[in-house]
């Protein structure tokens, strides 16, 4: 499982980072950070919560 | 910075093959090659069917001419063949830097042809288009279609004056013939599964077209009769500023890249302005060799070669450089978006000596943001481009930082004008 950020889509609101700031954080220029790596069991649950949050619907979690 | 007038840059420079010209057969220098000499010189492709192609492709090591130097078996393996399957023969380049291909196109039109033509065959299809933006070379490939009995495999697109760097990018390509905006999706899809109108596509730059005609020309075994075994055949490459040769050179793979670029003083810049500077010391004994100079940090890009005259500002030349860059992004993905016109701000304050330590470690920092954080590899490659210049020139941040070196900025990279 990994984390895909459409860029296009992304206006920086920011949810994602509070919603699973295990895996995202924001950067100094708003826009989200994706930590890299596999994401741990424990962050599926908050990062599909930020997926269903995000306003733009940017954000994804793929299956590897 | 003082700012010359930038010299009009040459739009022809000169073609020139170093060893064995196979591209270049023909076209002593500036000679559109016809197509009765074309055939005279190479004769007629093979005709190979789709896995006989893709292993001979495999057993040349075939790597695409574009930038990203993608294995073309792999991508020629991967796509569908068949009536519905697209070919797009990419010759934009976007690269302001770089002239081969509308070069190869002008004066070689009838290999890139054949190349176009050997997939076609071997994947089933009549549908060939390519996208072209020199008018000389569309002027070139429109005539070399009307000497050749295929003439109807063809359709030539000639892009407009907006198309810019990202617009050449593959899928911003086949997007754009499909009728949509000339810039990437935000959702990463392969051309090969669903490109030019949502048909499977092989999309390929015009050099890579005419080195797969080569490939179907000589047979594997006289191909890769020059060159590096790791890499073989020749490439094309643009050279320019302070160096022994400067043009559009056919060179055999494997040659140490300081020999093309001399031993001047000036840094040098490997790969374009999605590219890396570097110093002659640090070059090495490097060859051109498309696997080693990206496990060096240098990769070779659309093989844009630039060692920097003495008498022109690195700094001002890297600062009008980037603006350029951040005026290149589509736009679309904010860290791109703000991202660049705030890097080529710091860079010009550091180039006018406005900002000196503070505004190297911003303008690193603001580099370290752009990376995977967005559709296309702009904002990638633009920060590379910068990041490896400042870590090149730190004699001339020192200079900089007490006002500046002096020099003006003569604008040997060509930046065009918007």
């Amino acid at each position: 499982m990994h984390v895909e950020i459409d860029w296009t889509r992304c206006d920086g609101h920011g949810l994602c980072a509070r919603l699973a700031p295990e895996m995202i954080e924001l950067a100094e220029d708003g826009f989200p950070i994706v930590r890299r790596g596999q994401v741990p069991d424990a962050a599926v649950v908050h990062l599909k919560r930020a997926a269903t949050a995000c306003p733009q619907l940017a954000l994804r979690l793929v299956k590897d | 910075m003082t700012v010359l007038h930038p010299p009009a840059p040459a739009t022809r420079p000169p073609a020139i093959a170093l060893g064995s010209a196979r591209l270049l057969a023909g076209t002593r220098g500036d000679h559109p090659v016809s197509h009765a000499e074309h055939t005279a010189i190479h004769g007629h492709p093979r005709r190979l069917d789709h896995s006989a192609l893709v292993a001979d492709l495999e057993r040349v090591r075939l790597l695409g001419r574009g930038g990203a130097g993608f294995p073309v078996a792999v991508k020629l393996a991967g796509t569908p063949s068949g009536p519905r399957t697209e070919i797009v023969v990419n010759g934009s380049e976007g690269e302001p830097a770089s002239f081969k291909d509308r070069t190869l196109m002008r004066l070689a039109p009838h290999l890139v042809l054949d190349g176009a033509a050997v997939v076609a065959g071997a994947l089933r299809t009549r549908r060939v288009q390519l996208l072209v933006h020199d008018a000389d070379a569309v002027e070139a490939l429109e005539a070399a279609r009307a000497e050749r009995p295929d003439a109807d495999l063809f359709s030539i697109v000639r892009t407009g004056a907006d198309h810019g760097f990202v617009s050449g990018e593959i899928r911003a390509v086949t997007r754009a013939l499909s009728g949509g905006p000339a810039v990437p999706p935000g959702r990463r899809v392969l051309p090969a599964v669903s490109g030019v109108d949502g048909r499977p596509t092989f999309a390929s730059n015009a050099e890579t077209f005419a080195q797969i005609a080569l490939v179907a020309l000589l047979g594997t075994t006289a191909y890769a009769g020059v060159g590096s075994p790791v890499e073989p055949g020749t490439t094309l490459v643009t050279v320019f500023g302070e160096v022994p040769r400067a043009g559009v050179l056919e060179v055999p793979t494997g040659l140490p890249v300081a020999g093309l670029l001399g031993d001047g003083p000036g840094p040098v810049l490997v790969g374009g302005y999605h590219g890396a500077w570097t110093t002659c010391a640090d070059l090495g004994d490097l060859r051109l060799i498309r696997a080693d100079l990206k496990a060096a940090g240098l990769p070779l890009g659309a093989g844009v070669l630039v060692r920097l005259p003495a008498d022109t500002c690195p700094l001002g030349e890297v600062a009008r450089v980037t603006r350029w860059l951040a005026g290149e992004s589509a736009g679309q993905c904010g860290p791109c978006h703000f991202g660049l016109p705030a890097l080529a701000e710091v860079v010009e304050a550091i180039a006018t000596g406005r900002e000196g330590a503070a505004g190297v470690d911003r303008a690193l920092r603001l580099t370290g943001l752009l990376p995977g954080r967005g559709a296309c590899a702009h904002p990638d490659g633009s920060a590379a481009f910068v990041a490896s210049a400042l870590r090149t020139l730190p004699d001339e941040l020192e200079a900089h930082r007490h006002g500046g070196c002096g020099r003006p900025v003569r604008g040997v990279l060509p930046v065009p004008a918007r």
